[in-house]
């Protein structure tokens, strides 16, 4: 299990690394409706661009305060030069706050090649996965330029292959979240995610898969405290900083519907001779994130099924300041909660957290559960 | 010498018929917040001294001074007491405590005691920060809300402002409502635009008036927290009765303008002093860990 929280401690060293050993190309993304298969199919390694808080301060100069901390911090990466190995960046249309780190960074920091998905913004409308479709088209060709290297068939499906097994393995870890005492803990399931954002899919494959069949032997935890859901902005920065805080304090996170969590992998491409609509349906068809879910509201169902399906009995709505898509979005599920008797905190911050504040908050609300 | 118009007094105090001589349980509460570290000692259920004195660069110390002074009210030793439990944020810092425990469960319990046993909404003014706590019956927490990192609408904000103004800080509630009527609040975003706005207002406007609607920003912060709790906790409607505890609770141009906007009157303090309410309670769950 430590595996992972290591490879968080440098997310950069391993795409160095694969770099230098492969000669490939490595893509850097902002949002996870990026398809990734296609970047794999070409070649090239896809890396999720993690946040860290800007201390320094440095993305001001290009973004306006009202900025939330994780575009803040991703932008603040790219300007420090953290991010200097990446050959190409990426971005499909989400939120503000990204938008706005994608669009500087593009015009300040150098970098080789670019590349934006329109994801539509109302999935719901007939049109959008034609639309969806037509980019997927535009998006290889554009890739294959890039590398120099056509996507077959072939390499289509050892992506799609390599990412379901991905996903496939990380639901198996959630999995073993739902049971009654969990062997897993949030803060372990979250490193697994957040790492296999950062590396080869195929050998984190082989990492996740040595991880799951040592947790199937490992003892359950006697005392696994409050069983909490974790909801809103992206929860933790590059680490699981906050989850193990959380959970140090007679809690576990046994599942979330966060961006950088559960919502990475929850669903698989389903094969079909169209490998392009195959992949465009996947992503079309994902969980969809505060940004995405305007028209139908199928969040508050999602949400509120899966704190049923995991018996949450709390619910930490963990949004960072200027997020407006969970502003907009904790309205409705916070009325379902209340429907409910689900209880559940609001933990709004800039990204950095006072921990005596933090402290009385958390262990507060799961006073509060136990009793 | 520099008048330090912010400095608000250290007190102790000790309550009349409580014999500690005659207890056969004594427990303590040690609170130990941002701006102030207040002591309670209880003799059988009913507090007989306390102490309040502003936090030092050392909270570890700060809590020991505290306790030390409330000791010497009640003319107790440290080694007749059966149990002690720290609370606030420094809390891990008092090393002669039996227990900590975060601050809001301590805050209720306390304010059961010293408001009555009715009350269902408390609203703790701290010096760095503010609660809306809702409770039952038995005096547990239901749901609770926090201000964010800014100590606008807390103790440290009035104290900023004391000196910019010049009025020492006990006369800032009195005076502030020494006015016809209440102009509009100055910006309740945070200290510094609220200082900022003050500053300008000094200009133009009798002291007064500024005072006034300075204590009017504050009131309004904590206002909107207890509505807030109101709506996440419930149907929006504040639960009566209501509790204000904290340092800030003493300034009554802050207590009415909150109990004005809310339309509700807080419960009138029985025993003891609001800003204790903290230690107090942290000293009845110390007594309940022994019975």
């Amino acid at each position: 299990m430590e595996r992972f929280q290591k490879l968080l401690e440098d997310p950069h060293k391993y795409a160095k690394e694969w770099k230098e050993k492969t000669g490939g190309k490595v893509m850097g993304y902002f949002c996870p409706y990026i398809p990734e298969e296609l970047v794999y199919a070409a070649g090239a390694l896809p890396v999720r661009v993690l946040s860290e808080p800007d201390a320094d301060g440095i993305s001001y100069r290009y973004l306006y305060a009202t900025f939330c901390p994780k575009s803040r911090g991703v932008l603040a990466q790219g300007l420090n030069g953290t991010y200097s190995y990446l050959d190409g960046i990426s971005h499909a249309q989400c939120c503000e706050g990204m938008s706005g780190a994608y669009s500087s960074w593009r015009l300040h920091i150098p970098h080789e090649h670019e590349w934006f998905v329109s994801m539509p913004s109302d999935l719901d409308n007939p049109w959008a996965l034609t639309a969806l479709r037509s980019e997927m088209s535009a998006l290889k060709k554009d890739l294959e330029k890039w590398t120099g290297k056509t996507i077959t068939e072939e390499a289509l499906d050892h992506a799609i292959e390599v990412y379901n097994t991905s996903r496939s393995l990380m639901r198996q870890v959630y999995e073993l979240r739902r049971a009654a005492n969990p062997k897993v803990t949030g803060a372990e399931a979250f490193e697994m995610v957040l790492s296999s954002q950062i590396m080869d899919k195929e050998e984190h494959n082989k990492l996740l898969k040595d991880a799951i069949s040592k947790l199937s032997g490992r003892e359950k935890r006697d005392d696994n405290g409050v069983r909490l859901m974790m909801l809103g902005s992206d929860c933790d920065f590059g680490d699981a900083t906050l989850t193990r805080l959380i959970e140090s304090m007679g809690a576990t996170i046994v599942i979330d519907r966060l961006c950088n969590g559960s919502n990475y992998f929850w669903n698989n491409v389903i094969p079909q001779e169209d490998r392009l609509l195959a992949i465009t349906q996947r992503y079309w068809d994902k969980p969809r994130c505060a940004v995405k879910d305007e028209t139908f509201r199928r969040r508050v169902v999602d949400v509120i099924g899966l704190a049923i399906d995991y018996n949450v009995q709390g619910v930490i709505y963990n949004v960072h300041r200027f997020c407006t898509p969970n502003h907009a979005d904790r309205p409705p599920i916070i009325e379902a909660l209340k429907k409910r008797f689900i209880h559940f905190h609001d933990l709004e911050h800039d990204g950095t957290f006072p921990m005596g504040d933090l402290q009385s908050r958390i262990e507060t609300f799961i006073d509060v559960i136990r009793k | 010498m520099t008048v330090e118009y912010w400095k608000w007094p250290e007190e102790e105090g000790t309550s009349t018929g409580v014999d500690c001589k005659k207890a056969s349980v004594i427990t303590a509460g040690v609170d130990i917040g941002a701006v102030s570290t207040n002591a309670a000692i209880m003799s059988d259920g009913e507090l007989a001294a306390y102490s309040i004195i502003r936090t030092e660069a050392d909270s570890g110390a700060s809590a020991q001074k505290a306790m030390d002074k409330a000791l010497k009210a009640a003319g107790l030793e440290m080694g007749q007491v059966r149990s002690i439990i720290s609370t606030g944020y420094g809390r891990a810092n008092a090393s002669f405590a039996s227990k900590n425990k975060t601050e809001i469960p301590c805050h209720v319990r306390g304010a059961f005691y010293m408001y009555g046993p009715t009350i269902r909404t408390i609203l703790d003014i701290g010096g760095q920060d503010t609660k809306a706590i809702k409770c039952d019956e038995y005096g547990d927490v239901k749901f609770f809300q926090m201000n964010d990192k800014c100590a606008s609408g807390a103790g440290r904000q009035i104290e900023t402002f004391a000196d910019m103004v010049a009025v020492p800080i006990q006369d800032i509630g009195p005076l502030s409502l020494e006015v016809d009527e209440d102009p509009e609040p100055v910006s309740s975003t945070c200290v510094t635009y609220a200082n900022s706005m003050a500053l300008q207002l000094m200009r133009k406007e009798p002291r007064n008036r500024v005072l006034a609607s300075y204590c009017f920003s504050i009131a309004w912060r904590d206002y909107i927290l207890v509505n807030r709790l109101a709506n996440l906790s419930g149907d929006g409607t504040v639960e009566k009765d209501l509790a204000i505890t904290g340092g800030v609770a003493k300034n009554k141009g802050i207590v009415s303008r909150i109990e004005r906007e809310l339309g509700i009157e807080a419960l009138p303090l029985k025993k003891g002093d609001p800003q204790i309410a903290g230690a107090v309670g942290a000293a009845i769950l110390a007594a309940e860990m022994v019975a």
